[in-house]
This record gives C-alpha cells, structure tokens and sequence, in this order.
C-alpha cells in the first residue's frame, strides 16, 4: 500500500532525552537533537503586536539554526509550512528546537520538555508539534504529505496520548499513513530476535518490557525511576561536593596566556547573571556532567564495595572552563545505583531528587525478574535466554556482564541466561530508531499502516484496534 | 439474524489486509455456544470463565494465557474491560466483550492481528449497541 519500493516512510523517535528521526531502511538516524525545547515567554503587548493573520493570541514558532549567527532576534520562517496557531494561553513563547538553537544562551530562555513530569507521556502537545515540525521541514526537508509516519511510542503510552498523536500528526502534517509502535517491539526488531525481555535505559526512567513474536506484552511493563538523569544528578552532587564548581559555557572565557603561549587564562563572566533562568544553568551543567559521567564510568563487575574500590587509581577529566578533577571511587559508585538503587541516598543532598511520578527506584534486576514473572509461564524460558540491553544509559561498560550475573544468580536454576547488547555504539543509543527503521521497510508490514482515510472515516480510535 | 449468519457473513470474510479469520465464534459469557464457524476449537466452560474474570482483571490471564479448546495463546494484553488479544508465533486471537456474550476470532499466518482485532470488535461493538 504505502512505502516499500517507491516512497520512503520517516521513523520518528521522540524520547526523553533526545529526538531520533530519518528514513526507514537506513542504517541509523539523519536527525538526532534533544527533546528539550528552548521557550522564551513573551508579554502580551509584544505578543499582539508581532501576530500576524491577526490572530489575537498567536504562536510563532521560531528556528534559529546558526548559533554562529550572532543575532540574537529570531528569524521568522518565511514559508508557508509555519502556522500559526490560536492558542488559549495567556503568554506567548517563542521556540527553540534544536541543538544549535538551544545551546545559544539567550536572555530569559526557559529549557521545557514535552513529556509530563508525573507521567513520563507527551503533555505539551504545542511543543511536540513544533519538534515534529522542525524534524520534518526544518532537518529532513521533506513534505510530509508524502511520506508515511511510523512513531516509536513509549511501552505504558496511554488512549488519550496515541489519539492525539495521530490527531496532531494527521490534522497538522496530512501524511498518508501513520503507525505507532512500541519502543520495546522495535528494540527486538532491532535486535533481530522476535522474542525477548528487553530492557531499556533511559534518561528519566528504566523500563523492563516482554516482547513475544514482535508483540508487547502488555503486562509485563515494569518501571523503575533510575535513569540517565539520576545518574548524571548523582555524579554532580559528588563532583560539586568536593569543592568544584562546575561552569557552564557561557559563564567563562578562556583565552591564551600571552606570556606562556600553551596555557590558559580563564575569566569568569557576569554578564550573564540576572538574565539566565534557572533551567537553562541546570541545562547546560547537566550536559557538561552528562559527558564526564559517560567518559569516566563504568559499572563494577562484582558488588560495588567502598573500601575496595578507594583504592583504585583515580582518572583525570578536564571541565570545559580547564579545571581538571580526579574522580576515583565515583567512577563505579555512580553506576552501581542501577543494581543498588540505596547508594542514592550515600550522595549528599539525594533527598531533593525529585520523583513526581512515585515511581519506585527499582533495581535494573529486580525490573527484569518481576517483568518475567507477569509472563505467560511458557515463554518464561525464551526470556532468560533473550534480554536486550537498550538505552543510552545501558552503554556504561560492563553492564552487560554484571546484570547477566545478577540475573543468572536469581533466576530458577534450569534457566539459561543471556543478556544481549549490540557492541555497536549506535545500535545500542538508536536501538529503537533502527527497529522502526527494520519494520517501515518490512514487505509485510505495509498492511499495517493506519492510512489518512481510515482516520478521516473512523477516527483516530482506530489505532487501538490497528496498532495493539 | 441468527447468530450463525454473524459469524459467516460477519466474522468470516474476506478482510482489508488480505485472507481470512481461520475460525471465529460467538459464545456467551457463561459458556455456552451461540454459532461457531466450522474448525473453531469448541470453549469449555472453565475457559469461558477464565475469559470473563480477565477481562476486568487482565493479570489473571497474563500468566496462564489464553486456552481456547486446545489452543494455547500468550497473552499480548487488550482493553481492559473490552478485550483480550492473544499470539502464538504467527497465529493470533481476539476475544471481545459484549454484554452478555463474547465474540472470538481466531487468525493464523497471513493475516495481521490488526485486521482481526478491526473485524471482530466492531462486530462487538455493534452487538453492544444493540443491547446483547
């Protein structure tokens, strides 16, 4: 029906923690930026005066792709795909979308995410359609009328998220067929095995999910709070407890000594007080500890014990500012909170980790046991000898080897255990990209598509039925 | 109507996708048979309870899957209160609710759950609007 030979479908990922987009049948994905969205509120004089099509309360969406282009006033998009829209909020902002665009300090620049803090599923529905905009138009150039949409949706995503997506995806976008498929189904497709316990470790969460023959189970979906985030927060209370401050980029500037050519005077800047908000400074802090915690840590292959482990030899990493901090025990400590989600509360100030969701702070391996136990008895087995390691989180070295041995040593004894991740570095990060990528191009999949008609006809509660 | 009319001229047709249910039925909540296509592995009794108490407590099923006659099904889940949905390789099932019966399709391969689950809840939908 639609893709296969002729047209390409595009494969969305919208996660978390970044935004993973290009077209089925490729190795990997053209698009790739954080799902964080810059939003700079306007008043609503200014608001009204700039609105044009004279709606009163209008949204514009704003792409500023050159951070190199010192102008700091966004450039208004010129063609006709930008819209805009009436909105029933009281301020208006201006957006952000993209790795150039937000990391550009601007005044007032609040960092937002689509996903609902309790939830974990899309809620700024505004900025969903602005992401989807900017990844359509903006970084893959097509016309969305013309290519099938296939959107990775999270495992526990609820009716009312899908039926809007579809509702936004086809009202504003018109492409002539969409899909929804599950993160964990796609992981297994990516994997190349139809059944399989995949465990994805993600940035706000780690999700434990069943896939049999390609389809969800749906009971199965076990949640658990840890998560790239609380292990990068974590890393930086250590960091921060020792005494270092860690500058973001825009807060110094380092220029080379003229009497020691080599080395570096480092100023720090204040001009940026006062007009920074608070989010955009725990933004871009993050994304400096984010990249230590990625380059230093690996996960310990027995047990994390402290006196052990202070005797190894610390490594040096280099801030962006040129401070260079030695981190030593921390190095396995951080990771470990996976396995042993109580090393948390060992870090100082762990008691202001927020956790609106009231999720529980499950250990990857618990996840993974309590996950086969809501499973059909018969495919318990296959499990065992299947689990997929997703997630950019799951790429810390050696978590592979220590959840197959904490796994090994709970599971029933007959039961064979293999954890499986892709040693490819992109297979792992764009694990469920690539699966989307894999089912798009399947000959057999082009029945599945849920087409513009269908929904015209019988609504967007049709995907409940098309896309179990 | 007669109820063995939905099923052959409802349940057993030709679907978007391309082939056909390989047996579907309809029975009532509490066993007994009301028309089953030719081929459809009978439901005892026992089975139909197993159906009824999963569909408000899906978990229940989750475990045990889903037996119809002699054909076992892992349970991918449903809607809770309306349906469950089962696979076994590349076979499938679909057991919607009604409000006194349950109308089940059985697929195997060459056909997408996604045309079963279309066909056999909107034939459950349309029985709940008409009170049944």
């Amino acid at each position: 029906m639609y893709g296969g030979d002729e047209v390409n479908a595009i494969v969305i990922d919208l996660g978390a923690s970044a935004v993973k987009a290009g077209y089925a049948g490729e190795e990997s994905p053209k698009v790739h930026f954080p799902s964080c969205v810059g939003a700079i509120t306007r008043d609503k004089d200014a608001a009204e005066a700039k609105a044009n099509g004279g709606a009163g309360d209008a949204r514009d969406v704003e792409m500023a792709e050159a951070g190199a282009d010192a102008s700091t006033t966004p450039k208004k998009e010129s063609d006709a795909g930008s819209k805009s829209k009436a909105n029933g909020s009281d301020a208006t902002r201006d957006l952000y979308v993209g790795h150039f665009a937000l990391n550009y300090r601007r005044e007032n620049m609040e960092v937002v995410s689509p996903f609902d803090e309790e939830t974990g599923l899309l809620s700024d529905w505004d900025l969903v359609e602005n992401i989807w905009r900017h990844t359509l138009t903006d970084r893959l150039h097509i016309d969305p009328t013309e290519h099938p949409v296939l959107l990775a949706e999270p495992n526990f995503n609820s009716k009312e998220c899908r039926e809007k997506s579809l509702e936004i995806l086809f009202e504003t976008f018109q492409p002539p067929a969409v899909f929804l498929a599950k993160n964990a189904c796609l992981s297994s497709y990516s994997a190349g095995r139809p059944t399989s316990l995949v465990l994805d470790v993600g940035y706000k969460s780690t999700v434990a999910a069943a896939v049999h023959d390609g389809y969800l189970l749906q009971k199965s979906v076990s949640r658990s709070r840890l998560g790239g985030e609380i292990l990068t927060d974590c890393m930086q209370r250590s960091v921060e407890s020792k005494g270092v401050n860690v500058r973001p980029r825009y807060a110094f500037k380092r220029t080379e000594s003229k009497q020691n050519k080599g080395t570096f005077d480092v100023k720090d800047l204040d001009d940026y007080k006062g007009t920074t908000t608070e989010s955009y400074h725990r933004w871009s802090v993050e994304q400096i500890v984010s990249d230590l915690k990625e380059t230093v840590c690996r996960a310990s292959e027995n047990v994390f014990n402290e006196e052990e482990h202070a005797n190894i030899p610390t490594v040096a990493y280099e801030l962006p500012d040129g401070t260079e901090i030695q981190v030593g025990s921390d190095r396995f400590k951080v990771p470990e909170i996976l396995f042993n989600p109580g090393l948390v509360q060992t870090f100082p100030g762990a008691e202001a980790i927020a956790n609106p969701g009231g999720l529980p702070m499950q250990s990857v391996t618990s996840l993974v046991m309590e996950s086969i136990a809501r499973v059909d008895v018969d495919v318990r087995k296959e499990l065992y000898n299947g689990i997929i390691l997703a997630g950019g989180s799951s790429m810390l070295p050696n978590v592979r080897e220590r959840l197959e041995r904490e796994v090994l040593e709970q599971a029933p004894g007959q039961a064979r255990v293999k954890v499986i991740a892709s040693q490819n570095v992109m297979e792992r990060k764009f694990g469920v990209w690539i699966g989307g990528s894999i089912l798009a191009s399947l000959g057999s999949f082009q029945q599945c598509w849920m087409s513009k008609q269908e929904y015209e006809e019988k609504g967007a509660s049709l995907i409940h039925l098309k896309a179990p | 109507m007669s109820w063995q009319s939905y099923v052959d001229d409802h349940l057993m047709v030709e679907l978007p996708g391309g082939g056909k249910l390989s047996s579907a039925a309809i029975y009532g909540q509490d066993g007994g048979c009301w028309a089953q296509s030719a081929g459809f592995p009978t439901l005892d009794a026992d089975q139909a309870k197993v159906f009824v108490s999963g569909f408000s407590e899906p978990g229940s099923v989750a475990a045990g899957g889903i037996k119809i006659g002699d054909r076992k099904f892992i349970s991918i889940g449903g809607i809770p209160g309306e349906c469950l949905r089962g696979r076994k390789g590349a076979a499938g099932c679909c057991v919607k609710k009604t409000n006194t019966a349950m109308v089940i399709g059985i697929y195997d391969e060459g056909v997408q759950g996604g045309d079963c689950n279309v066909i056999v809840e909107n034939l459950g939908d349309y029985l709940i609007g008409q009170n049944i």
